[in-house]
């Protein structure tokens, strides 16, 4: 498989978040991987503290400058993911619309970043960035609940909702729009949370049909961070091995959160437990 | 397996150097990989066209500070390899010194990177700095032949030379030594290079012991970048998997660079063509396509013991 992503996230010294977390999944798929460190941070910022350096928009068309002398600036993919800077963020719609122009095959797949929950956390001017000039490049997103209605002007309360406003997105540009998490009630209990996806094929014939799913996941008890930008990862990657197919490639994709997700807790647990255990017996001293 | 690496390295966007080079090999044996980009660059320099940022030496402090904050500045091994600034060198001594406080197991490997083939290709001033403040600090490190002979001020031109260099090299601070590439002639002829190793320990009943050990290496004729790298990963993988065993850790080290390395060469004379010179984006190594071989490398050269 010769297949060549360049994914544009941050980079932290420690953990897995952004190129951290993405990076090496795709490559033990078989990826190659070209990654620009949009941040060097020592660790993501749900750590107490947290120390290190931003690119700016200029160091991150020197960097692209840099490639694109060297004539080597042919992707098959484009990922990006959390960026918090609006020129920095049209940079990068600049160099995507020239990787296109170079290879029109070009799949850019975008995690939306903008919040959830209800509340922004990215700045407020990165919306409409977002709705006008991001999205329309892209080929694949992965919006929260949240992110889907705010890039859609769309409330959804039920599923006949999830679907209407995975159509308004597919306008906007993108053939593949998977709502990651959303809080409609799950089917099968309140153990689970409910995603969906609709992917737009061209057929043979000349017509457009849409393949949409709902799947419903376990819910985790605690807090992950860097499961969407690995999502966002494995999207990639099995939406490529299964082009037509959003069902299975959903199915790996999701069903590879779990195992990582499973083991991660199982791990932590096993910390939490022995630290739990120490403070007992302090207290008994 | 729990173990946590800090590698300070540089990061190239496309292509596979420094920390490029090492993480994924190592992630793949199952290490943790903590990574400082101490430069991030388009690609690497033997490009016809480069560019890209380097982290200063309070810019690297910055980032170790965030870890310690955090109380996570634990780790098992530290690696480090090519480097161009001096103060920037003297920051990573101190944070090898801090973590070795923290962990007095903590195995620091360092390939000395000062130049080849007679001349250095770092400014000047970093050979005191080696020589003084890294080199004692090491455990591990992998010169080639022309930095053993600048860190210890002696020439090498005999297996015996080779020996007492690597001894000095012991003395210096690291119990084990890999001399990665020299002139020497090899008995299988031209067509090989001549490797050393050496490795100092002490057994059960409390004697030091040193192993010696040289490998005979096929040569391939084109050059290759981002192969000390990988070989310094490579060499912490396997001694941390053979740590009383040089012979064996180098065998796999050498082995899975052998693998690489045809894998790349092979690749790149087919996109070249007939009669071309791969350039050196098509020499870039196939590293993500021989993950199967850094999983389980099959031995391809066999080391002699002294």
């Amino acid at each position: 498989m010769e297949c060549r992503v360049l994914s544009i996230q941050s980079h932290v010294v420690r953990g897995y978040v952004g190129n951290k977390s993405a990076s090496f999944p795709l490559q033990v798929l078989g990826f190659e991987v070209d990654s620009i460190n949009s941040v060097q941070f020592s660790n993501h910022t749900g750590y107490s503290h947290w120390k290190g350096q931003v690119l700016t928009a200029d160091e991150l068309h020197v960097l692209y400058e840099g490639i694109k002398l060297n004539n080597v600036n042919h992707y098959d993919y484009v990922l990006t993911g959390y960026t918090r800077d609006t020129s920095f963020l049209e940079m990068v719609v600049d160099i995507v619309q020239e990787l296109k122009r170079a290879n029109p095959n070009l799949v850019y797949v975008c995690d939306p970043v903008l919040g959830d929950h209800g509340s922004m956390y990215v700045p407020q001017n990165l919306h409409p960035v977002y709705k006008n000039k991001v999205v329309p490049v892209a080929d694949i997103i992965t919006p929260n609940q949240f992110e889907a209605e705010l890039l859609t002007g769309k409330n959804i309360s039920t599923e006949k909702d999830a679907v209407e406003v995975m159509d308004l997105l597919h306008k906007m540009g993108p053939d593949t729009v998977v709502i990651t998490s959303s809080d409609l009630p799950p089917r099968l209990g309140d153990r689970f949370l409910v995603s969906f996806g609709s992917q737009r094929i061209l057929m043979p014939d000349g017509t457009r049909k849409t393949q949409r799913i709902r799947i419903e996941v376990p819910k985790v008890d605690a807090v992950f961070v860097g499961t969407g930008d690995l999502f966002a990862a494995m999207l990639l990657a099995w939406t490529h091995h299964y082009p037509t197919d959003l069902k299975t490639a959903c199915e790996k994709t999701f069903s590879v959160m779990h195992h990582v997700i499973q083991r991660t807790i199982s791990y932590a647990h096993g910390k939490i437990t022995a630290k739990k255990f120490f403070y007992i017996c302090v207290c008994m001293a | 397996m729990d173990c946590r690496v800090l590698s300070v390295q540089s990061h190239v966007v496309r292509g596979y150097v420094g920390n490029k080079s090492a993480s994924f090999p190592l992630q793949v044996l199952g290490f943790e990989v903590d990574t400082i980009n101490s430069v991030q660059f388009s690609n690497h320099t033997g490009y016809e066209h480069w560019k890209g940022q380097v982290l200063t030496a309070d810019e690297l402090h910055v980032l170790y500070e965030g870890i310690k904050l955090n109380n996570v500045n634990q780790y098992d091994y530290v690696l480090t390899g090519y480097t161009r600034d001096d103060s920037f060198l003297d920051m990573v001594v101190d944070i090898v010194q801090e973590l070795k406080r923290a962990n007095p197991n903590l195995v620091y490997v360092c390939d000395p990177v000062l130049g080849d083939n007679g001349a250095m290709y770092v400014p000047e001033n970093l050979l005191p700095i080696y020589r003084c403040k890294v080199v004692p600090a090491a455990d591990i490190i992998t010169p080639n032949q022309f930095e053993a002979e600048l860190l210890t001020g002696r020439n090498i031109s005999s297996e015996k030379d080779a020996v007492e260099v690597m001894n000095l090299l012991h003395s210096m601070g690291p119990d084990t030594v890999v001399i990665t590439s020299s002139d020497l002639p090899s008995p299988l002829g031209d067509q090989y290079l001549v490797a050393l190793g050496s490795q100092k320990r002490v057994t059960a009943d409390g004697t030091m012991v040193t192993q010696q050990i040289r490998m005979d290496i096929p040569r391939v004729d084109a050059v290759f970048v981002g192969t000390g790298d990988l070989f310094a990963a490579m060499l912490l993988a396997w001694t941390h998997l053979h740590p009383d065993n040089l012979k064996m850790a180098c065998e796999k080290t050498v082995s899975v660079l052998c693998h690489v390395i045809k894998r790349t060469i092979t690749y790149a004379k087919e996109v070249a063509g007939p009669n071309r010179r791969p350039s050196p984006a098509q020499l870039e190594l196939r590293m993500v396509q021989s993950k199967a071989d850094i999983e389980d490398p099959a031995i391809v050269v066999n080391a002699v013991v002294l």
